[in-house]
């Protein structure tokens, strides 16, 4: 990378900075939803069920279980709520000036993503302090960087795809309404909250080809030691299949915005 | 439609709407990438090299545009970011362009508690953060208070005269006959009329705007000035204004004749402004 496109995508992280912190509401929001999840659902089913699941023939309490999936939930969350954004630099007017400024559509990209991916990793590293500290989960310390790993992947990948839908649609209520059937849609055919061993096959089918599942178990692995290596690196092969396209998707939408 | 803007100049795109003054602008800023033809900045071509025109370039589009949740001290830091700047240079300027356009009591307050007005200053003022050679200014001193768009055109002019390359679009007609080296009259995409002001001037050289007060108040005075053909009457009371196509001589033959019967108390002939040139222009399309 050059000296100049680190200073684009440097002011570009310096501009979503100074506008996240211009409202603080948005970042309790980011950092303390997925904490408020991890405890009230957690604790919640962990009561109703009365003891640990059994996973891969090892016995985890359901907050152990559920703490990657809030990890998964962070990632989208910041990038869904970024992306948004675009949509205020659109009634502002400032979004087609800044297709005007001398950095590449890249660069926007990338140096938008960058300030998502230090939220995200933020707020995934409360949770997991949040879990191992006070509701006992088994994180493993050695693998936490793997964790960081997938979750600045999968932040990415959300935001570039939810980036490219802002951009390329006009109306703000349209982007609404879609994203937040997606939020239902995605978390719940996934493996977020629940083991999909013992789910119908339709409904495995399903969860198979939803990225939000490739991410959970990536997460389930990298945090907790489960999963099945093959099927893992078959999902980080399309994690990053789809984190790549999505940045393209978002590029595209970015060189068409002008039109 | 094909020109050229010499360094240095500041030229004007004059047009009605639709015209498509903002899609030239837009497509000079790499914002639209043009079907067919070739747009080039400084010698960069707009659809090959996009970059290396932007970095030439400094644009205030039409849509005023400020960084809405953002202050305006941080509006100007973070537009001389990303155009490069580094942090001293980009904070001793914003404190100059601040105190220049009148935003200095203004500096720590959230844009969006703005009026248009100030955020429209704020916009502008943020050109003059930069060294870019070419300036793009699309309708830029629309909601400006008077004084603002004069010390606005007085910048201009100075950084014209610097070297920086100037292009304007407005639809006050004033403010690129003051302004303006050159222009360009678009209608429906396609060049109406092109060149210097005073070349435009001579396109309409046999226009004359004549204003008269007359000594006395006639009841056949209307019938006596249609007697002279004009192109447009207007009458009230003792004084009349007129325009007339012709030979400036022959007019004043005319108002003569007319004065040895109609006493004159005082009288103006004057060639076509601009506004006048483009509405004629237009007009005849």
């Amino acid at each position: 990378m050059t000296r100049g496109a680190a200073s684009a995508i440097a002011a570009v992280f310096y501009r979503d900075l100074r506008q996240r912190m211009t409202n603080v509401g948005f970042v309790f929001w980011d950092l303390l939803a997925p904490l408020a999840y991890l405890a009230l659902f957690g604790l919640g089913f962990e009561r109703m069920m009365g003891g640990a699941l059994l996973i891969d023939g090892r016995p985890l309490d359901y907050s152990a279980f559920l703490l990657p999936g809030v990890l998964a939930m962070v990632s989208f969350s910041v990038a869904m709520n970024t992306s948004w954004g675009f949509f205020m630099d659109k009634d502002s007017g400032i979004f087609h000036e800044l297709l005007t400024y001398p950095i590449t559509r890249t660069q926007l990209i990338v140096g938008k993503i960058a300030f998502n991916v230090v939220l995200s990793l933020l707020g995934a590293a409360l949770v997991v302090a949040l879990g191992a500290a006070a509701l006992g989960v088994p994180v493993e310390p050695r693998t936490v960087p793997l964790a960081a790993l997938v979750v600045a992947a999968s932040t990415a990948a959300w935001f570039f795809v939810f980036s490219a839908f802002a951009i390329a649609v006009r109306r703000m209520d349209s982007f609404n309404a879609v994203t937040s059937a997606a939020y239902v849609l995605l978390m719940f055919f996934s493996s977020m909250f629940y083991p999909l061993g013992g789910m119908p096959d339709w409904f495995r089918w399903i969860a198979s080809a939803n990225p939000m599942t490739w991410q959970v178990d990536l997460l389930r692995w990298s945090v907790l030691g489960l999963g099945a290596p093959a099927r893992l690196l078959g999902e980080a092969a399309a994690l990053a299949l789809f984190t790549a396209a999505g940045l393209g998707f978002a590029v595209r939408a970015l060189d068409r915005a002008g039109d | 439609m094909s020109f050229y803007v010499p360094r240095g100049a500041i030229f004007g795109l004059l047009g009605p709407n639709g015209a498509g003054k903002s899609t030239l602008v837009r497509i000079l800023s790499t914002l639209t990438v043009p079907s067919s033809g070739r747009a080039a900045v400084l010698g960069h071509d707009v659809r090959a090299e996009p970059l290396e025109a932007r970095r030439r370039l400094a644009v205030v589009l039409q849509q005023t545009a400020a960084e809405t949740l953002l202050t305006v001290r941080d509006n100007l830091l973070v537009y001389a970011r990303l155009h490069g700047l580094d942090r001293r240079t980009a904070a001793a300027r914003a404190q100059a362009v601040a105190e220049e356009f009148g935003l200095e009591e203004r500096l720590a307050d959230t844009v969006q508690d703005l009026s248009i007005g100030t955020k429209r200053r704020i916009q502008v003022a943020k050109i003059f953060m930069l060294e870019a050679p070419v300036i793009i200014l699309d309708e830029a001193t629309t909601g400006m208070d008077p004084m603002m768009k004069r010390r606005t055109l007085e910048r201009l002019r100075a950084e014209a005269r610097k070297g920086r390359t100037i292009l304007l679009t407005t639809q006050v007609l004033s403010e690129a006959e003051e302004l303006c080296d050159s222009i360009l009259i678009l209608h429906r995409g396609r060049t109406m009329a092109a060149g210097t002001l005073a070349e435009l001037r001579r396109r309409a050289a046999h226009v004359f705007r004549v204003r008269l007060t007359f000594a006395r108040v006639e009841d056949d005075l209307g019938a006596r000035l249609q007697a002279l053909a004009p192109a447009e009457l207007e009458l009230s009371g003792a004084s009349a204004e007129l325009v007339f196509h012709g030979e400036e001589v022959a007019l004043l033959e005319k108002l003569a004749v007319l004065a040895r019967s109609s006493p004159i108390l005082e009288f103006e002939v004057r060639r076509a402004t601009l506004e006048e040139v483009f509405v004629n222009l237009v007009s005849a399309q």
